[in-house]
């Protein structure tokens, strides 16, 4: 009996919880912010309690009217919703490809960065960029002369000098991270000085034509603070950094504000920052399931979205909502022959000998075999296009005139089966793939390419497994596969796509053994190497149109084909570009508004 | 036995069977492979790998490995998130907040709605209220929690825009300090009317998604159960004392209903735990059900192995809170024996 009182006491809590849940949920009906700033209001510090948009006492969606009359959510923020979780955002850490680069494109600088459109570099914390005319560039194409932006300061309020540049690459290079990409400066790099405050210079173990466009605007050559790396730990030899792996401090026209993992990341508008200022704050919503981001479009929570192709059908017609799909990424998704192919650990159903893929003609037919339509009509839905091997379209040295495989022959296909001698015995073999995503699905589309031959010896295996699995098999030396499906790392200069991937003695030349499958593997080689050195563009891009034939006469890859850029945005976005070389989603979100 | 004596009993085996759960987890998930993938890129060499291997002490044997992580857990280190990029301790208190925070809200919107609509139903056996009633919660069990969850998501997030997705005003959030994660108590404790507000407004869609689904399970319990009551012989006596049907209900029938109603109550929790995985999903509700959801696909065991470590201990002591609940309501129930 003496305890029924306190149970009244619960129940009428428990009734007063659900009953202001209630009331927020009816309170909450969209009713404005009087205190927000209207957006696009340059400086808007939202995230500074109390002065910025939609930080007034208010449940509701916070949302202003935009000076064309509609209305925006989230006014004074910049929403974004991605897909990756970064690993990390130090640049010394991230790898080409990784989602924290995206995010150190936003807050950290190079000396030079790839422009708003092309793929030329334009100068940024380097205020001109060096040439042999204007005596940047030593007579031997082995000196570069930067000189450094006067007055910029980092976020945390130190100023920049040539000896933060210096610090940075060394950085770099002494942790050389087994995670990160220091192999891009280190094996570029001879000697760095500081001439003087403003002034820094490199140089370089041989010329290089890949270093300006390539190398300086890098998210791995990104300018760090001295002072708060300093401050945190310091540089140590192999060991990560773990303030600089959670937190960010740059000189760019964002800083960094919070990282909630599995959440977003949040950054604010930088004041001081020495060139045009960001017109909102920025925030990044992580990890979204893609159908969770397309809704999140179309209530209006989200600006933009990374995307795919296949969810363009969800979002075509939506109200409010602009499609963007122009331009194609530098990521071409390849199909990989593993030419060192380790008999004994390859999936039991799998009969291939050892030298199975050392003839071209079996590289060939399966070329010829894949059905290049179904994977760019149907997963891309028409966001694509083909490219040869192996330099993408829109980078320097792509020739429209090289040879392309870009239509399923399935005569030809069979013809060069039988001339192998594979046609009569068959063969079994498996590609392994990442699961669920575009990589899948080319590893489908070429199972059923070969199914088409009509030949039932011959069958491809799709071993689709998780992200950790693929990298764990992937990062295998050799391959436990004959076969695998991924795209390309975004390069600037082609040098760097034809080094890792066609080279006979480039980074996977060597580990699938391309030196023993090249009819010419020296010429090859020779024409890659000569084109790194060669510093007159006319001169390099014919010792590309040179080797382009050769690697679709010998091809080392099926390149299934080079996707679209594809992202989506609130109608309400102003001053949208997007740029295929900057890391994904190719979006800088200073440069945009709202309103 | 005494209630406290019991209590002590069980919290003394308590470590021995969270020692032998993670041997036994940890095993499996090494028969899965090495965990090393969550932490490779596909561009790493063999040198690379083994570096990283070295970092993580994942070339030394099994069990070597496991005295790592366990002698870790015990000074507070529970291993390298792959997935969130940090220490699994940074990331685990707040996520482990998110996630009983929403737990419980789900857990006190099924518990208020299924005890009143069950003693509703039980106490108009075979009437409308009854059937009506009935109707409600059969759906809320037949209805697939991640349909239902994207049907609310669609109504009120895309269509409506009542209710937001989330868990909070990142401005709101960052205004208040978080002494407990828990945002509904902290922004109270900061006596921010707003925050709290926000709060409750982030909470709602996902909690009446997980509570609806356990509302069904309890309002049914509670119906049968006060049903049954409702026939004893007891409640015949105390109607021919002349006691008003309302107290007969209130302080007769529905106690002793509310005995196997609290079983059902307890194992309803683990359905909301194990239900907030889809809710934190749909609704991005930054919990340890998503996060853990992103670490099985991709592998990231240490991870793993803390979800796994918790959700050992949360169970064993929801099962000792049950039983002593149960021990409490049910004076003829004897611990121990």
């Amino acid at each position: 009996m003496n305890r029924s009182p306190r149970r009244g006491r619960w129940g009428a809590f428990l009734g007063i919880f659900l009953a202001l849940a209630m009331i927020a949920a009816a309170c909450s009906d969209g009713e404005g912010d009087d205190s927000t700033t209207t957006a696009g209001t340059p400086g808007t510090t939202a995230g500074t309690p109390d002065t910025t948009a939609g930080s007034s006492d208010t449940t509701a969606p916070p949302t202003t009217q935009a000076p064309s009359g509609g209305e925006v959510n989230n006014p004074g923020v910049f929403v974004h919703a991605a897909d990756d979780e970064p690993t990390t955002l130090d640049p010394a850490q991230v790898e080409p490809g990784e989602g924290g680069e995206t995010m150190i494109l936003q807050v950290y600088e190079r000396l030079l960065e790839i422009g708003t459109s092309g793929p030329e570099p334009v100068p940024s914390l380097a205020t001109e960029v060096p040439t042999v005319e204007n005596g940047l560039i030593s007579a031997d194409g082995l000196t570069y002369t930067f000189p450094i932006r006067q007055g910029v300061t980092f976020h945390d309020g130190s100023p920049l000098t040539a000896d933060d540049v210096l610090f940075s690459w060394e950085r770099v290079m002494t942790m050389d991270l087994p995670d990160g990409a220091a192999s891009v400066l280190s094996d570029v790099v001879d000697s760095m000085q500081v001439v003087d405050d403003s002034t820094f210079e490199v140089t370089l173990q041989e010329p290089n034509a890949a270093f300006l466009n390539a190398v300086v605007p890098a998210m791995v050559s990104s300018i760090v603070s001295r002072e708060a790396v300093e401050a945190n730990g310091g540089v140590v030899a192999g060991e990560p950094n773990e303030f600089m792996s959670g937190s960010m401090v740059g000189t760019g026209p964002y800083s960094f504000v919070a990282w909630n993992r599995n959440e977003n990341l949040q950054f604010e508008v930088y004041d001081g920052y020495w060139g045009t200022p960001a017109n909102l704050d920025l925030r990044v919503e992580i990890g979204a399931n893609p159908d969770i981001r397309v809704l999140g479009l179309r209530a209006g929570d989200y600006d933009t979205i990374e995307t795919d192709p296949s969810f363009i059908g969800d979002i075509e017609g939506a109200e409010g909502v602009t499609i963007f799909a122009e331009g194609l990424t530098v990521e071409p998704i390849h199909i990989g022959f593993n030419l060192r192919i380790p008999v004994d650990q390859l999936p039991a159903d799998d009969n291939i000998p050892a030298d199975f893929f050392l003839d071209p003609r079996v590289r060939q037919a399966f070329n010829y075999a894949f059905d290049y339509d179904a994977f760019l009509r149907g997963a891309l839905g028409g966001f694509g296009d083909f490219n040869p091997h192996y330099i993408p379209i829109g980078i320097f040295g792509y020739d429209p005139a090289a040879p392309v495989y870009n239509q399923q022959d399935l005569a030809k296909a069979e013809e060069l089966f039988r001339a192998a001698g594979l046609w009569d015995t068959g063969f079994s073999v498996s590609v392994v793939t990442e699961e669920a995503n575009l990589f899948e699905t080319a590893a489908l589309v070429l199972k059923d390419s070969i199914d088409d031959l009509g030949n039932p010896n011959m069958t491809v295996t799709v071993a689709a497994v998780a992200e950790a699995v693929f990298d764990e098999a992937h990062a295998t030396d050799p391959v436990p596969y004959a076969m695998w499906v991924k795209n390309a790392d975004p390069f600037a200069d082609p040098h760097a796509y034809v080094d890792s991937y066609t080279h006979p003695d480039g980074e996977w030349g060597e580990i699938h053994g391309f030196r023993q499958g090249y009819v010419d593997p020296d010429g090859i080689a020779d024409l890659i190497d000569r084109a790194k050195v060669e510093l007159d563009p006319v001169a390099r891009a014919a010792l590309y149109a040179e080797l382009q034939p050769l690697l679709y006469d010998d091809p080392l890859w099926i390149i299934a084909a080079q996707e679209g850029v594809v992202s989506a945005r609130r109608d309400w976005v102003q001053g949208f570009v997007s740029n295929p070389l900057w890391p994904r989603p190719s979006l800088k979100f200073a440069l945009m508004d709202k309103g | 036995m005494q209630i406290r004596d019991y209590i002590i009993r069980r919290l003394m085996v308590l470590p021995l069977l969270v020692v032998g759960v993670s041997i036994i987890v940890f095993a499996l998930t090494r028969i899965g492979g090495s965990p090393i993938g969550i932490y490779l890129s596909h561009e790493m060499s063999q040198e690379e790998v083994a570096e990283l291997e070295e970092r993580f002490h994942l070339d030394d044997p099994v069990p070597v490995q496991y005295f790592y992580w366990a002698s870790g857990v015990l000074r507070g280190d529970l291993g390298w998130s792959g997935v969130a990029a940090a220490p699994v301790t940074d990331v685990f208190l707040p996520k482990l907040a998110a996630t009983m925070e929403l737990a419980v809200s789900s857990a006190i919107v099924a518990v208020v709605l299924g005890i009143a609509l069950g003693t509703f139903a039980g106490a108009r056996r075979n009437r409308l209220p009854d059937h009506l009633t009935r109707v409600f919660s059969i759906s809320g069990a037949a209805m697939p929690l991640f349909w239902f969850a994207i049907l609310l998501l669609i109504v009120f997030w895309v269509y409506l825009g009542w209710f937001p997705i989330g868990r909070s005003d990142p401005d709101l959030w960052a205004r208040i300090d978080h002494p407990t994660n828990l945002y509904t108590v902290d922004s109270l404790i900061a006596g921010d009317f707003g925050a709290f507000r926000d709060a409750v407004w982030h909470l709602t869609l996902p909690a009446v998604t997980l509570g609806y689904g356990a509302t069904a399970i309890i309002a049914r319990m509670m119906r049968s159960s006060l049903v049954e009551e409702l026939q004893e012989d007891y409640v015949d006596a105390a109607r021919a004392k002349g006691l008003p049907e309302r107290l007969v209900l209130r302080r007769h029938a529905r106690r002793n209903a509310l005995i196997p109603t609290v079983t059902v109550i307890g194992l309803s929790f683990g359905f909301l735990l194990q239900g907030s995985v889809v809710a934190e999903i749909i609704f991005q509700w930054p919990g340890l059900g998503r996060w853990m959801a992103d670490s099985v696909l991709r592998g990231d065991q240490a991870t793993i192995m803390a979800y796994v470590l918790f959700t050992s201990v949360l169970f064993l002591v929801v099962n000792l809170a049950v039983d002593v609940a149960y021990a409490y309501l049910d004076r003829r129930v004897v611990l121990g024996e």
